[in-house]
């Protein structure tokens, strides 16, 4: 005989289609082990029911959830779009401002001092142009020691946050480039006992674009080798541009137009600003998105 | 008198048929002033139907903050959601199902899984009163057999028959299909049965 044992729970919550409860009763009528079976359930719905009586429902939930319903309709009610934008830069600058403190300390003092010196030279020596030599080796620097995983006394903080590592990057770099920026800015200020304040602008887009692909390759070079890499590589593609090739070639006799030509357009590259704006924003993309795989590479070396 | 008991349960029936078309109705109603955006429809459903979400939000969270949170997310989100209901099925189905999702939501994000002592928390024994009968022994019975179920089983039998669902719309809370549901329930009873049976035995 066929029992309904899959059907009889439902029959007991009544949940069982009615077609098939005239069935079940008929069947129920001779079947004792069914009979049990309604029994067993009977006892287990009581009993489910019983212990559920029990719970009471916390009282006032529906005014909580009203309040919360107003909590977040509000500012969104009033401008979403400037409310996001707030919330973008609540955040931009909450990881600026802990980003700031994780940069190594030595960073501020350290190109104050070599920026005055410039300052200081440059008033001395009458020659302005010390400060269009120093200000990108000492924006260079300073990038160059953000990427640090060796050093960094906040790595492993850095590695273990949400936050991605080229947003903290590019923080950390915002932060160090507008300090870059601003301590130039003062010494080309500085400058102006000895030069005609109508150069002052001239005199501060020289130094302006160089310093920003300076420090952008230098960063770049930070990430892929190492900061002290960096700093050297980059210190000798700039500096190097100040030599007179054609003068040291003709010393050792091995004058060569074609060299004569490549120094020429080298020097130029440093000259153009537009070409140097150019190459700086395609180095930092590249930058930002080679802290991808640098991490892992660096870990591995470190161990 | 097992006659009569047949009788009755199918009086119940043709009730319960025309108590579901007039429950329908009242549903109905009710969601479309939550669309209005009465706030004292929200209150009233709270008041129909709080104590069953949050036993149902405690039975999946064995967990009684964790629980309140629940279902004033749950009422949130039927404030905000109610449009979606047209009465395709009843209104406490679409709300256990939203109970269910909010409850697999959060604990996604909780750091471990219930575990036995909240389990045992939750339904902690309450004395029996010392004249115990034979049918109280087996409702003990019953309740330690209910307490052993894993919370997806035990979360089946609360649905059957304690929120009063039908196997479909159990499926449609939970996700799954029917078939996953009755052998849940299959499974929930050999369990039981294998207590009472132990017992029976000593």
């Amino acid at each position: 005989m066929k029992h309904y044992l899959d059907e009889i729970p439902l029959y007991v919550a009544g949940q069982l289609e009615s077609s098939q409860v005239s069935g079940l009763e008929e069947h129920l009528q001779g079947c004792s082990v069914c009979q049990k079976e309604v029994t067993f359930w009977r006892s287990v719905s009581t009993e489910i029911k019983a212990a559920n009586a029990t719970i009471t429902p916390p009282e006032g939930l529906a005014e909580r959830a009203l309040a919360g319903i107003h909590e977040k309709e509000l500012p969104q009610k009033s401008f979403p779009v400037f409310s996001r934008l707030r919330r973008a830069c609540q955040q931009a600058f909450s990881l600026l401002r802990a980003q700031s403190y994780l940069i190594r300390r030595e960073i501020w003092p350290t190109s104050l001092g070599i920026m005055a010196l410039g300052v200081i030279t440059a008033l001395l020596s009458n020659h302005f142009e010390a400060i269009v030599f120093i200000a990108p080796l000492v924006a260079a620097a300073n990038l160059a020691m953000l990427h640090n995983p060796e050093n960094d006394p906040a790595y492993e903080l850095v590695v273990a946050t949400p936050t991605s590592s080229w947003k903290i990057l590019f923080a950390r770099m915002s932060i160090v480039s507008t300090y870059n920026l601003v301590i130039a800015l003062l010494a080309s200020f500085a400058l102006l006992p000895i030069i005609p304040p109508e150069f002052l602008g001239k005199l501060i887009l020289s130094w302006l674009a160089p310093m920003a692909f300076l420090s952008a390759l230098a960063l770049l070079l930070s990430i892929w080798f190492s900061t002290s890499n960096a700093i050297t590589v980059s210190y000798v593609l700039w500096i190097v541009q100040y030599l007179k090739l054609s003068k040291i070639l003709d010393i050792w006799g091995m004058h060569s137009s074609f060299m004569e030509l490549f120094w020429n357009a080298y020097q130029d590259f440093w000259k153009s600003p537009g070409l140097l704006l150019v190459s700086t924003l395609a180095i930092l993309a590249i930058a930002m998105f080679s802290t991808r795989f640098s991490e892992h590479g660096l870990t591995q070396r470190s161990v | 008198m097992l006659a009569k008991q047949l009788t009755m349960n199918l009086s119940q029936t043709t009730r319960r048929t025309q108590s579901k078309s007039a429950e329908l109705a009242c549903d109905l109603e009710l969601v479309r002033r939550i669309v209005a955006k009465e706030e004292c429809a929200l209150h009233e459903l709270y008041t129909m139907y709080g104590q069953r979400l949050y036993s149902y939000a405690l039975c999946l969270t064995a967990d009684p903050a964790l629980a309140e949170d629940v279902v004033q997310d749950t009422l949130e989100a039927v404030w905000h959601s109610a449009k979606s209901y047209r009465g395709e099925g009843r209104l406490i189905a679409w709300l256990m199902k939203i109970i269910h999702h909010t409850v697999s939501k959060s604990l996604r994000h909780r750091p471990m899984p219930i575990s036995e002592e909240m389990e045992s928390n939750l339904y902690a024994d309450e004395p029996l009163p010392e004249d115990q009968t034979q049918s109280n022994e087996q409702t003990a019975l019953i309740r330690q057999g209910l307490k052993k179920l894993s919370p997806e089983h035990r979360m089946v039998l609360e649905l059957v028959f304690y929120q009063g669902l039908s196997l479909k719309e159990i499926a449609d809370v939970c996700n799954c299909p029917v078939g996953t549901i009755k052998s849940r329930l299959s499974y929930a009873r050999q369990q039981l049965r294998g207590v009472l049976s132990r017992m029976e035995e000593i």
